[in-house]
């Protein structure tokens, strides 16, 4: 038989049973839908915490002393950049907009009056120099009160969840104790000048920013900073910077996944679970179709056997059994693709709001609220072709055991 | 020529084992117009079954045209039946989505046939089985009779050596089968294809040139009948 024959009495068998196929189709089509749209979540929020990494927390790369990284995040300020004007100079000649940042740990003393209780809370305190910092982050277009942090003002800009917990308005005095470069401890008396609302939680929930110069008085930095954080440029960033860096002994040129190493194990956690969600998917569809096909090997025993007796070779009624699987699995695909399609559309311009689950929990994605989903045409053919292989690998035992039956047992219409 | 030579078969059914044929040995010229008779569990089926490569004897050949057909191996059985043997069931056994034209031109798909000489032979055997104008029905339109016709095509269509047919016209009302039976024989004289059917109709056993009987197993008479 031509393989046009075998399709075309592949697709009468299943119009023959039409809601049987249907009711198996749509079991593949679920399936389908759901670890399309999963992926299409997971994805979306993937690509939306990279950038609010690179925007908010980052940048794309980071020049850093070679031994800052395994200590990051205490935050100890024993490994700098000591002459960063330099090489942040050099940097731009270079093509890359640098901005130059001090991250340190620090304790926020709330006394009541004007905070309404007495405590202390612990934040992250970036110095960033407020002519240069939006040249690779967003801070300053992420401002939900007051205004952006001018050089030398003892200003700070709190992130809008802190300012919340503790109660800060915009003119509240707030004390910072913390530590120098030297080990020794130092209050720092600064006023809120404005609160930043961004699309990161990281900075919403406990990131303080104050200028530069006034960390660098407070610290004894003596014009060092922790890290040079640099914009994405077109071109290989690390080769053209580890180039530029070279000349400086005892730094380092770090990406910004090296950076965020807890959120890439996060993603590679979500492959994982992609991974589980496809085989979930395949059991669905194998346990459908393979009680489809079982049921039309045993309606059809005494059609097989004929066709076993007229001559037709057991290859050749395999190929027409495992086309009407395949047919299944077509539909399926189909069915659950358009739908998958429908679905993501809503889902990618208004998006699922989560913001009552991130405001109080680290989930690990850089995202306060809507998780957006995005299109990704590699899931879409990957999961159409595999719920056609599925379809069409889960029907070969069934139709193996049917052939296996003598031919005279078949004509009977026997069942054993 | 089929030459049938001393063969045995024996089903186990439980406990009990059935010896379905005891040393059976027939000879079947071309040609032949043969029916096996016998009562219910004689063994006729059984031995349609292997004469038809669908079944094995435990001892025992079955030599057609000067080959042993039982030493082919499953494969080889199966284009056996394809290229050289028809069939036609008590209970037609005709693709339900095929259309009549389709079920007939089935064994020539299976042999391959250019499309053209399809076409060609399938048209003019449905003419010679009376199923003109129904070409286009699917099993379920047909009455019993036409589809024993469309069974009766599909089996010849090819040309085959030998066409075994179990109780043909079991399922038929007398007048139906009795045209089947007529369109059978006519189909034998024109063509000189071989005829194998089993039955156990006294009606039937009438319209056939040759009748063997068989009892337990047993060949208990064999007799040809003068027309």
């Amino acid at each position: 038989m031509t393989v046009r024959q075998t399709t075309i009495l592949a697709y009468r068998n299943l119009t023959r049973h039409r809601r049987r196929t249907v009711v198996t189709a749509t079991a593949v089509a679920i399936g389908l839908t759901i670890f399309i749209i999963l992926d299409s979540i997971l994805l979306g929020a993937e690509l939306d915490s990279d950038r609010n990494i690179v925007w908010y927390e980052t940048g794309a790369a980071q020049v850093i002393h070679h031994q800052y990284l395994k200590e990051r995040d205490e935050r100890n300020l024993n490994h700098v950049i000591e002459d960063q004007d330099a090489l942040a100079r050099e940097l731009r000649r270079g093509g890359f907009a640098v901005a130059p940042r001090t991250v340190f740990n620090a304790e926020m003393i709330l006394f009541r009056d004007p905070f309404p209780e007495d405590g202390n809370v612990p934040v992250m305190a970036y110095g960033i120099d407020p002519l240069q910092d939006d040249t690779v982050f967003r801070i300053s277009q992420s401002l939900r009160d007051g205004r952006f942090l001018e050089p030398d003002e003892e200003g700070v800009l709190l992130g809008s969840w802190l300012a919340e917990d503790v109660g800060a308005e915009v003119g509240f005095p707030i004390i910072l104790v913390t530590r120098t470069r030297d080990g020794f401890f130092q209050t720092m008396d600064l006023e809120v000048v404005g609160i930043v609302e961004t699309p990161n939680p990281i900075v919403n929930r406990s990131a303080l920013y104050i200028p530069l110069s006034v960390v660098d008085d407070y610290l004894y930095m003596e014009g060092s900073v922790t890290e040079l954080a640099v914009a994405a440029t077109a071109g290989n960033v690390a080769l053209e910077l580890q180039a530029i860096t070279a000349a400086y002994p005892g730094l380092q040129v770090v990406s910004w996944q090296e950076l965020a190493a807890d959120y890439i194990a996060l993603t590679q956690t979500k492959d994982s679970a992609s991974g589980i969600i496809l085989f979930l998917v395949f059991v669905i569809a194998a346990v459908g179709i393979s009680n489809t096909i079982l049921m039309a090997v045993l309606e059809r025993t005494r059609e097989l056997g004929m066709l076993q007796a007229i001559g037709m070779r057991d290859r050749e009624i395999t190929g027409m059994l495992l086309a009407e699987a395949a047919g299944i699995g077509v539909l399926g695909a189909l069915m659950g693709v358009s739908a998958a399609a429908l679905l993501n559309i809503p889902l990618i311009t208004q998006g699922i709001d989560f913001g009552f689950l991130m405001r109080d929990t680290d989930v690990g994605y850089r995202l306060t609220s809507h998780f957006y989903g995005t299109w990704n045409g590699s899931t879409f053919l990957t999961a159409s072709i595999a719920g056609i292989a599925i379809s069409v690998i889960t029907a070969v035992v069934p139709v193996r055991r049917a052939l296996k039956r003598p031919v005279v047992e078949s004509l009977r219409g026997g069942n054993g | 020529m089929i030459r049938i030579t001393d063969v045995h078969k024996t089903y186990q059914s439980g406990d009990t084992a059935v010896h379905a044929l005891r040393g059976v040995s027939l000879l079947i010229e071309p040609g032949e117009f043969l029916a096996i008779a016998g009562p219910s569990g004689s063994g006729k089926s059984t031995l349609l079954n292997i004469a038809g490569c669908l079944d094995s004897p435990d001892s025992g050949t079955i030599r057609i045209h000067d080959q042993d057909i039982h030493q082919l191996t499953v494969t080889g059985r199966a284009t056996y039946r394809r290229e050289h043997l028809g069939f036609i069931f008590q209970s037609f056994n005709l693709v339900p989505v095929m259309t009549a034209y389709e079920n007939i031109a089935l064994p020539l798909e299976l042999l391959g046939l250019p499309a053209a000489e399809i076409h060609e032979r399938t048209q003019r055997i449905i003419t010679d089985v009376g199923l003109a104008g129904m070409e286009d029905r699917r099993p379920g339109r047909l009455s019993g009779g036409q589809q024993q016709r469309v069974a009766i095509a599909r089996a010849l269509i090819k040309e085959p050596a030998i066409v075994l047919a179990d109780e043909p016209t079991a399922n038929l009302d007398s007048t139906t089968g009795e045209a089947v039976l007529e369109l059978m024989r006519q189909l034998n004289e024109e063509r000189h294809t071989t005829f194998l059917f089993s039955t156990h109709d006294p009606k039937v056993m009438d319209f056939s040139r040759r009748l063997v009987q068989l009892q337990d197993g047993e060949i208990v008479r064999d007799e040809r009948k003068r027309l």
